[in-house]
């Protein structure tokens, strides 16, 4: 892949408006593409005229974070300048009293967690890379970790969001209370829109008292069905759980440090061969008294094979969390799939990924947020027989028509080469037409994330 | 609205969809809040594909289109000018589908709030929006407006319990926004859509969430001799760590008035009240009960009560829900606001409307959803008294400055609507209002489907409400109001 030749005079521009140590030559590739320049401002300001530039120079800008999930997506058309939120790392306000917090993009989520957590408060949310990640790359990609069961996303507890337009017009929506219906709602449009409508700078969050006690209940159900007969029944009983998540017996090889995965491909003739485990776990996580844990150990009963508490429970989230991340880790070719299903569907989904997966000489591993319906699946290759580019975009073609209605599944990772034969963000109920009517409205010039998004 | 046009509409939306009379449009003029304007006809929705036909026809007439749903909306949202047709979806009431395991319900958007959760009671589910009109308001509407309500507190407003809509687009494009799981690829279109008060689309079909009856619940009424410990409360109570359900205070004068109304049982004594409720499992219940009445004891509560049944829980409830009707009995007109302001700053907007309603000699009485700051205070005068009126509207504005000036916002669940459309600028910057006005330009470019709302095109003033529409739904046992 090559990039564009860029006009000379553009590094002098752009420092003209950022300073000279801020315009820099950065080789970080983004799906075999290199940005040719990249820029780091520190206002709102600086971001509207350089976005203006790009217009007028009709230069291809992709905004940055922390670079945690930079490569979601389809291959970027090429990349001119690379912007980097990372100096806009401030928090503005926080009032401990009033519960709500205003950052800038730029700031890691775990800076604000750990000024929060001062006054034993948090964002409810859990998103991978949560140490690393700027909360403007989480709320470009809509990330969501295992708390997305009891509190819902980023588009819950987002209440204003500012940014630069593609065109260069600098905005905000929402305001810094925790009620606020006054204009149309910018944080639902901004929330995954993946840096396709604008240059997200700051955004305003309410958060919320940290439990003073939580602890995990893992439960061990001998089959898929089984798994969720018994998460059905969680979820019809009076328990409010913050957490609630399904784990397949290969995805739990990845829940530790390092993952002790059994790799797909290890082959010992001398070895006996054990029957796959068909073993799931259903791990919940509750808040509360005492008196509360135990009555959740009551209702969960017999299925309860361990308690997680203090560091080893935070330790188990943090690998769930991060469980596409391990699996990366240790297959660079491995495919990484969101799917989103109703509560009831999550079953036909594991049963797709099951299907479609051997088919294709993947092994299956999955976990998620089953009582919301957000589930994060990994297809695993066979280093003895690595998958052709062709073989993932058949493999998810053969998923996606295994879903059930309704459902839809984005291929989050897989290797740059594979993208060139399919859509990485397949279908979605919502018009699309519409989706690029609202593109063309922020960025007509289409100078943001060309080619990576849906629109 | 001339005779040609009118007999075109009735073919396109069918006869017995439209009416054009005077005097059955006159019932069309109004809406809760305090604009009047009679439109040129009403037009039922019936389905997706006539209010489709009906809005290309519009929009080849260059004709204004206003969706209406039950009209209780507070801000002029369902106001409709004299040549505009007033489009209700009231007669599209059905509940198409109860889905319990998968926790929605798809509605039409004419269906009463307070019907689906009664519908769905019975399966221990129920609809968690709970505005105070929801005996009459509509879903289509509450999604329009994206409605609050007390219990929106711990459990989010219409948006949070939104996935999926069907709309009709001002073009009459019928188009799809999310479904019924979660989340789903590519931009939330049904997020932006929620709270557009009716000018981006009509919705013809909503899929909502339903919750989870709590298997517990606790009603607490805290009584205080002075205002100040009551709001001194709200803040200490959000600092204790503990999320009510529902946090709302009632002022003095306010629970007197409602007092004489509806007998709710509360002391006609008091200089202010708080009505805390929590819910959850009974565990949590107990404990959140015994930590908030020990937190009110320790702000100077005179006393805190605690609902002993469902009929008592009901009733305190009834006097919250009804105070504005109320206030409508003891003065001839009053206006309401629906500021939010930082939740701390409850004690010292109170004093700063004290203040105010001194200075201009009116009575404001207080209610609010104090645990999110969305006041509502009600500024009593008389309309016949020309400076009364005068007045009203200058006290109303300091309250909103003052408001502002904290960094609050000028509506927490009324909406902008028409009536405070030239309060915008002090919220948001022309780039930011001309940014919304593109969006609004992708679904809606001329501006036809309830033009003039939202975002200000010429400065207008207002005043004077009257008492809210009456009641179409009874609460049945056991569903949460």
């Amino acid at each position: 892949m090559t990039t564009l030749a860029i006009p000379t005079s553009l590094d002098r521009d752009l420092a003209a408006i950022v300073g000279d140590t801020h315009v820099t030559q950065d080789h970080t590739e983004i799906n075999g593409i290199t940005p040719a320049l990249s820029v780091s401002p520190a206002s709102p300001e600086e971001i509207a005229a350089i976005l203006r530039l790009a217009n007028e120079r009709d230069l291809v800008v992709a905004p940055s974070g922390e670079f945690t999930r930079q490569q979601v997506g389809g291959i970027p058309e090429r990349i001119d300048v690379l912007l980097r939120t990372e100096r806009l790392n401030q928090i503005r306000n926080y009032d401990p009293g009033d519960l709500t917090v205003s950052v800038g993009a730029g700031i890691r989520l775990a800076d604000v967690q750990s000024a929060l957590g001062e006054h034993q408060q948090w964002l409810p949310y859990d998103p991978p890379h949560q140490k690393t990640a700027s909360i403007g790359g989480l709320l470009a990609t809509a990330a969501f970790g295992p708390l997305k069961s009891g509190f819902g996303g980023l588009r819950d507890f987002c209440i204003g969001i500012q940014f630069v337009s593609g065109e260069g017009t600098i905005a905000k929506g929402g305001g810094r209370v925790v009620k606020n219906v006054a204009g149309y709602d910018l944080m639902k449009l901004m929330i995954g829109s993946y840096g396709s409508l604008a240059v997200i700078t700051g955004a305003n969050f309410k958060v919320f008292p940290r439990p003073r006690q939580t602890r995990t209940f893992v439960c061990s159900l001998s089959s898929l069905k089984d798994a969720i007969a018994f998460r059905n029944q969680v979820l019809r009983s009076p328990l409010t759980p913050i957490c609630v998540e399904l784990v397949s017996s290969r995805a739990l090889e990845y829940l530790c440090d390092p993952p002790v995965a059994h790799d797909p491909g290890e082959y010992v003739p001398t070895k006996p061969v054990s029957a796959p485990s068909t073993e799931w776990q259903l791990a919940v996580r509750v808040s509360g008294s005492d008196n509360v844990l135990a009555r959740c150990r009551k209702e969960l009963g017999s299925p309860v094979v361990r308690e997680l508490e203090g560091d080893s429970e935070s330790e188990f989230w943090s690998w769930v969390s991060q469980f596409e991340f391990s699996v990366l880790d240790r297959h660079r070719n491995a495919m990484i799939v969101y799917a989103h299903s109703t509560i009831q569907n999550v079953e036909a989904v594991a049963q797709a990924l099951e299907r479609s997966a051997l088919d294709y000489n993947f092994f299956p591993a999955m976990l998620g947020r089953v009582a919301t319906g957000n589930l994060v699946l990994a297809f695993l290759p066979l280093p003895v027989d690595p998958p052709a580019a062709m073989q993932y975009a058949n493999c998810a073609s053969a998923f996606r028509a295994l879903l059930p209605a309704g459902c839809s599944a984005m291929v989050t990772q897989c290797p740059k080469e594979a993208k060139a034969y399919f859509d990485v963000w397949g279908s979605t109920p919502t018009d699309i037409e519409l989706m690029r009517g609202v593109k063309r409205a922020l960025d007509p010039k289409k100078i943001l994330n060309r080619g990576r998004f849906i629109v | 609205m001339n005779s040609s046009i009118l007999r075109q509409l009735k073919k396109v939306a069918g006869k017995d969809a439209v009416l054009d009379r005077l005097e059955d449009r006159r019932l069309y003029e109004y809406d809760g809040g305090i604009d009047r304007s009679v439109p040129g006809a009403v037009v039922f929705g019936l389905n997706a594909e006539q209010i489709s036909r009906v809005m290309r026809f519009a929009n080849a007439n260059k004709i204004p289109v206003v969706p209406r749903g039950a009209g209780t909306g507070l801000s002029g949202g369902a106001i409709a000018e004299k040549e505009a047709i007033v489009l209700s979806t009231a007669r599209m009431n059905k509940i198409l589908e109860i889905d319990i395991p998968n926790q929605r319900a798809v509605v039409q958007p004419g269906v009463v709030n307070l019907e689906l959760s009664n519908a769905t009671v019975k399966y221990g589910f129920y609809y968690a929006p709970d505005p105070s009109s929801q005996k009459a308001c509509t879903i289509g509407g509450n999604v329009a407006e994206n409605s609050g309500g007390p219990h929106t507190l711990a459990l989010g407003v219409t948006v949070n319990h939104v996935t999926g809509l069907e709309v009709v687009l001002p073009n009459g494009r019928i188009v799809e926004l999310g479904g019924k799981t979660q989340d789903c690829c590519g931009l939330d279109l049904t997020g932006f859509f929620v709270g557009s008060e009716g000018t981006l689309g009509v919705t013809t079909e909503i899929t909502v969430r339903l919750t989870k009856l709590p298997e517990a619940v606790a009603t607490l009424l805290a009584i205080y001799d002075t205002v100040e410990d009551a709001a001194n409360t709200v803040v200490a109570i959000t600092q204790s760590g503990i999320t009510p359900a529902a946090l709302e205070m009632l002022d003095g004068w306010l629970l007197r008035a409602v007092e004489a109304a509806v007998h709710a049982g509360y002391p006609e004594d008091a200089a202010g009240v708080l009505l805390i409720e929590l819910e959850g499992m009974k565990e949590v219940v107990k404990e959140q009960a015994e930590a908030v009445r020990a937190v009110c004891m320790q702000q100077k509560a005179r006393d805190v009560k605690r609902a002993k049944d469902e009929a008592q829980r009901q009733a305190l409830w009834l006097g919250r829900k009804t105070a504005f009707g109320a206030v409508g009995r003891v003065s001839p007109s009053y206006y309401t606001q629906d500021g939010v302001i930082p939740r701390t700053k409850v004690p010292a907007t109170l004093a700063e409307i004290g203040r105010i309603s001194q200075k201009y000699g009116l009575q404001i009485g207080n209610v609010f959803h104090a645990g999110d700051g969305n006041l509502h205070p009600l500024i009593l005068f008389d309309a016949r008294d020309p400076k009364q009126t005068a007045d009203s509207r200058k006290a109303s504005h300091e309250i909103m400055d003052f408001v502002l000036k904290l960094g609050g916002s000028i509506t927490g669940e009324h909406g902008v609507g028409s009536e405070k459309i030239d309060l915008m600028p002090f919220m948001f910057t022309e780039d930011d209002l001309n940014t919304m006005v593109r969006l609004r330009n992708v679904f809606n470019p001329d501006s036809l489907l309830n033009p003039h709302k939202i975002i200000p095109e010429t400065r207008m003033c207002r005043e004077i409400t009257g008492p809210l529409p009456k009641a179409k739904v009874e609460p049945v046992q056991g569903v949460p109001v």
